[in-house]
């Protein structure tokens, strides 16, 4: 990856190579596009059209979840039409992008140790950071939080993890039982709390839960807003954060934003 | 040949009649990446107002069928910000600068008009007084004596040629049309967007923050050129048009019907590079159509007489 240059932005009509279910959550977008695989860094995401006609009328941001050589993939979970429609389109189908998008996560983290803490939409940013955070001192630690078993990972789309990954569900049918909060409090309490960084992505009641016990245990650490969005450029002002500064734009200044700047 | 797209009224020459309609392009370089500038024939910012204001709370757009809802609540830095920080950028632009102002009282927009009169690069300013997703937002435009009196103090305050962009929602739309063009507007702007809704029905709540919305793109497109149609059967006056035009054959509807000019809004979002599709399908529309400029087909709706308009029987 070369550096990154959040100004640039790719306007591109992509054909699909792969469109598939990969648990009761996720799909799966595998698509071609060399510009963009060089430039993607994680956190960013792409605005995708799914249909070239005014219904839907939106694109929808998907975040990257993994860049092999040019192949870009994307983790999506069926949330409404738009998605719907998007789970239906087969290898060989073409689909308009614009990307990379966004602010990213921070790659280094100045000596500390990476723990990254994901739940629902929030995990595929995470993991794509996870993989690139291998040649790090100390391995990465991966909470991920779901509702149940099915809604775990396969473990072929985790074998490029470096580090351990723990997951929590609520309904006690894999890992811990509870929320992901659970083992984000239980490894914070063992030795050191502030070695670690942590790198947050998932529902706003999860971020908000992670950031208090962050807060409490004056652990640094950065979250990815997820808001609805129009344009993905800044534009219409649709998709802003709270930030001690104001509002600011979740497609531009965010999706990843530090925890000190973020209200609440 | 190429043909000539120029297009000419209050003492300004656009080099084409292709624009952004408020809102939709951002404040400075949002889409630079995409568009190159200099290729419009005007760009007109998002809304300036006199003071910062902070918009609306979240979540503030919905999308609905072909269309969305927003309620941003005109989020700025304020004008200060906006000729400090702004207004710079576009000097290299070689294109028309058009401001957006709104205020929420004849003071504020008397002052905002003051302000940008003295800053070299502004071409022109669009009233705003028709936002539905601000307190007072709307008044103006509500009853032609109000909107004569914001009129005729902008008038008083600037040298510059400016539009008033007039909502739909006004109940007596042809009454506040006709008073704010004798109260001296060199131009209007029409149609900002209507006012609608949508609930989320597992949390009963309304999908915006502010509950109502406005709504924009494609499902508003037949209402902005019926209020175009309307307000050119009835003055002599230019017109920046808007209400979902995302493509050339939609712009060339509203060219057909008067419009001066055709501002894309809600497609920029999608599209980014809408306008300059749009330029490419108007210059092949003329050439497929032998004309050798835009004024060939400005305004040259065929409408057959009132009479078999208003459905009456024939026999």
């Amino acid at each position: 990856m070369t550096d990154v240059d959040e100004k640039v932005m790719y306007d591109e009509t992509v054909t699909i190579l792969e469109n598939q279910k990969v648990n009761a959550q996720y799909y799966k977008l595998v698509f071609s596009s060399k510009r963009i695989s060089r430039r993607v860094r994680a956190g960013q995401f792409v605005n995708l059209q799914v249909e070239d006609s005014s219904d839907p009328l939106l694109r929808r941001p998907l975040s990257y979840y993994r860049v092999r050589s040019e192949r870009v993939e994307l983790l999506y979970e069926v949330l409404g039409r738009g998605t719907a429609l998007l789970a239906q389109k087969k290898r060989g189908h073409k689909v308009n992008v614009l990307g990379p998008l966004g602010h990213p996560f921070s790659q280094t983290l100045n000596g500390k140790r990476r723990l990254l803490v994901g739940g629902g939409v929030g995990v595929p940013p995470l993991l794509f950071l996870a993989e690139h955070a291998g040649r790090e001192k100390h391995a990465p630690v991966f909470l991920i939080g779901c509702k149940s078993k099915g809604e775990v990972l396969p473990k072929r789309e985790l074998s490029n993890v470096k580090g351990e990954v723990l997951y929590a569900t609520e309904d006690g049918s894999y890992g811990q039982r509870g929320l992901v909060t659970v083992l984000l409090q239980k490894l914070l309490e063992k030795g050191d709390p502030k070695s670690w960084f942590i790198q947050t992505c998932g529902p706003h009641a999860m971020l908000a839960a992670v950031m208090k016990l962050a807060r409490q245990f004056g652990v640094e650490g950065e979250a990815s807003i997820d808001e609805r969005m129009a344009c993905g450029v800044g534009a219409c002002l649709g998709c802003v954060v709270e930030t001690r500064e104001g509002f600011k734009t979740s497609c531009v200044e965010g999706p990843v934003f530090s925890f000190r700047d973020l209200v609440g | 040949m190429r043909p000539d797209l120029t297009t000419k009224f209050a003492g300004l020459t656009f080099k084409n009649p292709v624009t952004v309609a408020s809102g939709t392009f951002g404040s400075k370089d949002e889409y630079a990446a995409s568009v190159d500038y200099s290729k419009l024939g005007a760009v007109v910012t998002k809304t300036v107002t006199l003071q910062p204001r902070q918009g609306n709370p979240m979540p503030r757009i919905w999308e609905t069928p072909c269309g969305m809802l927003n309620a941003i609540g005109l989020q700025n830095k304020g004008v200060d910000d906006f000729i400090e920080n702004k207004i710079p950028y576009f000097k290299k632009i070689r294109t028309h600068l058009i401001v957006n102002i709104a205020g929420e009282s004849v003071d504020d927009f008397v002052a905002l008009a003051r302000k940008l009169d003295r800053v070299k690069g502004v071409s022109a300013l669009e009233l705003n007084i028709s936002c539905p997703n601000v307190k007072r937002g709307l008044e103006f435009c509500a009853k032609p004596e109000l909107a004569h009196e914001v009129v005729a103090a902008v008038k008083g305050a600037t040298s510059l040629p400016f539009f008033t962009k007039l909502s739909p929602e006004a109940g007596d739309f042809l009454g506040v049309a006709e008073a704010v063009i004798r109260a001296g507007s060199h131009a209007l702007s029409l149609i900002n967007t209507i006012r609608g809704m949508a609930v989320d029905i597992e949390k009963r709540r309304p999908q915006i923050a502010n509950v109502c919305g406005g709504l924009s793109g494609p499902a508003i497109r037949p209402i902005a050129l019926r209020f175009l149609y309307e307000v050119k059967r009835h003055f002599e006056i230019p017109v920046m048009a808007m209400g979902g035009i995302a493509t050339a054959q939609d712009a060339l509807e509203f060219l057909i019907t008067g419009a001066d000019l055709v501002a894309l809004g809600t497609v920029n979002f999608v599209h980014p590079k809408a306008t300059m599709e749009v330029l490419k399908g108007i210059e092949a529309y003329l050439k497929r159509k032998g004309h050798p400029s835009i004024d060939d087909v400005r305004g040259t709706l065929q409408v057959k007489s009132e009479f078999e308009n208003h459905h009456v029987p024939a026999g």
